[in-house]
């Protein structure tokens, strides 16, 4: 049998992860050193691949991986079908709804617009308040579209609110909250079962 | 404008050779295995009412159906799932037909998947539909044909069990409103435990919702079921569990043991299961290359009351799974006609055919050519039909 293969989000997340696979007695040599392997062996049973965030859900869902980690924000605008069975904790933040600071976001009839990089997080938001918005996707900086006047507010990550507040703008209201997860492809959680619930457990009793 | 005659939409695609060797194979593996077992084929359209799957507890998002009108304006969808329609075929056709109803199929159905996705929207599927019948015996059946047809395509498989009841029924004691029961179930579908149990943290310790907390953890082999059971269950829970576990050791005397799983977190939307559920799994699939269940309430939607089970297995993957056939062997012999013998060469050929020897005709104008095609496409003997049947041999051969 194959080894075990988990899909890590590149970056920030990266990090974190390997920092926590260490803390459970993982040799993570191989990820701390990669040279130009895409392949990268975790002790023997595991393997590593690196891979853009909404990659990593692409590949667990077609089965080329077993496990990923990933961030909440991307699976609550990709979805998908997998199980989700470890909030890790790390890469905390979470979506909020901005507006312009002072202004009452809600007051008025007119149909509001809304800039995101996130459209579905944005539309499954005001879905839920039976609110009918205009959702525009920007792909760079959302907190321009208000100054600009394209839009009457913003969903987006928000960690401090620093950049919020240089641009004037002010949290209306928390859309949901992100964290890094382990999820599993379906399939491979049901006929590997031992296995990836040791490296869960592994890696649930290092994060405390 | 761009004219797309040379591409096939996304998601569908076209079939060639050897795979497709491989999935008649498949198809006349299970064709013999139902129908020994007393399973008569259906076909039911390819265009359906919308109505049809749009039932309540049993439609499919409306999303994923293609979706057309017909010249009264009225919606179609391309056939999305075959238990609506073979349901409807038997509430509306065979209703003073004998029972129990044994059913099999073998047709497409299509689903809109979001763009870009590498799935298929055009999925082949052969199954079976019992209907007429319930009880321990009928879903043994069912699932004992779902195991046969696993083995014939996929020898390394893992058959799972889970029920429909156990989550409805613990899920309508709990004192929640309706979209907060759907938050849970969908939490348990995805097995995402922290926000299952921040869900139930603030009900209290009801057994109810101690024992929902830990349905998505109770899978596994029968430890799994054992693990159910010392939840203490009690009423109609803990009937169906009893049930499950009648079922488990039925299935473990027929020698299925090591290839048993259960899962007690199987919780699908969009369901119209009311019983045993059940998927089977091969490694490096990535998902359940079969699905089906216990479907009592559907026929009743419909008209007809009765029991059915059945289930669907993904031809597809039974053909990747049985590819290494490799492309069919050509031809033994290639007949070629003279010039005002062609029908000689067409009777030589319904001769070779009695006698079984697999046989091409030549259309080729010239015995030049017909060497040439023989030589290239590897067969190794050639008739040339004339006023007699002679076979080319040595010199004339090498032309």
């Amino acid at each position: 049998m194959r080894p075990l293969r988990i899909a890590l989000t590149k970056g920030r997340l990266e990090k974190s992860t390997v920092a926590l696979m260490e803390r459970a007695g993982l040799d993570c040599s191989a990820l701390r050193d990669k040279g130009r392997r895409l392949i990268l062996p975790i002790g023997s049973g595991l393997e590593a691949v690196l891979a853009k965030a909404g990659d990593v859900i692409t590949y667990l869902e077609h089965g080329a991986c077993d496990l990923g980690v990933v961030g909440k924000d991307v699976i609550l605008e990709r979805g998908g079908q997998f199980f989700e069975i470890l909030d890790l904790r790390f890469g905390k933040c979470g979506f909020a709804l901005a507006a312009p600071a002072g202004a009452d976001f809600y007051s008025g009839y007119q149909g509001k617009t809304i800039a995101t990089k996130y459209p579905n997080v944005a539309r499954r938001f005001f879905q839920g308040k039976d609110m009918d918005v205009r959702v525009i996707k920007i792909e760079g900086s959302v907190e321009l579209a208000p100054l600009l006047g394209l839009a009457d507010g913003i969903v987006d990550l928000v960690e401090t609110g620093a950049t919020l507040r240089e641009n004037g703008l002010a949290v209306v209201e928390p859309v949901a909250e992100v964290s890094a997860r382990l999820i599993v492809n379906a399939a491979s959680l049901k006929l590997r079962k031992a296995e990836i619930e040791d490296l869960a457990a592994k890696l649930e009793a290092a994060n405390q | 404008m761009r004219k797309y005659t040379k591409l096939t939409p996304e998601g569908v695609r076209d079939v060639l050779f050897e795979e497709c060797r491989a999935r008649g194979r498949a198809r006349e593996r299970l064709t013999e295995i139902f129908t020994r077992r007393g399973y008569q084929e259906v076909m039911t359209p390819g265009l359906e009412y919308f109505d049809v799957f749009n039932l309540p507890g049993a439609a499919i998002p409306q999303q994923e159906m293609y979706k057309s009108t017909d010249h009264a304006g009225r919606l179609l969808v391309f056939r999305p799932d075959s238990t609506l329609p073979i349901a409807r075929m038997a509430a509306a056709r065979l209703q003073s037909h004998r029972r129990p109803m044994r059913l099999y199929y073998c047709q497409n159905v299509y689903r809109s998947c979001p763009a870009l996705s590498g799935k298929s929207h055009e999925l082949a599927q052969m199954g079976v539909e019992l209907l007429g019948a319930s009880g321990l015996r009928a879903d043994l059946e069912v699932i004992g044909t779902a195991v046969e047809a696993l083995e014939a395509v996929a020898p390394d498989f893992r058959i799972e069990l889970g029920h429909a009841g156990v989550f409805q029924r613990l899920a309508g004691r709990l004192e929640v409103s309706p979209e907060r029961r759907e938050e849970i179930r969908a939490t348990i579908e995805a097995k995402n435990y922290g926000a299952l149990d921040s869900l139930l943290d603030p009900l209290g310790g009801s057994p109810q919702a101690e024992a929902i907390r830990r349905l998505p953890r109770m899978f596994g082999g029968e430890e799994a079921l054992a693990q159910a059971e010392r939840c203490d269950l009690d009423g109609d829970a803990a009937q169906t569990l009893a049930y499950l576990r009648r079922l488990y050791t039925a299935l473990k005397e027929l020698g299925l043991g090591g290839r048993l799983m259960v899962d007690l977190g199987l919780v699908q939307r969009n369901d119209y299961y009311t019983g045993v559920v059940f998927s089977g799994y091969v490694q490096e699939q990535g998902g359940p290359v079969l699905t089906g269940g216990r479907y009592d309430g559907l026929c009743g939607q419909l008209g007809a009351p009765m029991p059915a089970a059945g289930f669907a297995l993904d031809l597809d993957a039974a053909a990747r799974l049985g590819t290494g056939l490799g492309e069919a062997p050509p031809a033994a012999v290639l007949v070629h006609g003279e010039a005002g013998y062609e029908a000689q060469a067409q009777r030589e050929l319904a001769r070779l055919a009695g006698e079984g020897v697999r046989a091409e005709a030549s259309v080729w104008e010239s015995l030049e050519e017909a060497l040439a095609y023989a030589r290239e496409a590897g067969i190794e003997k050639v008739l040339c039909a004339g006023e007699t049947v002679r076979e080319l041999t040595g010199k004339e051969a090498d032309l």
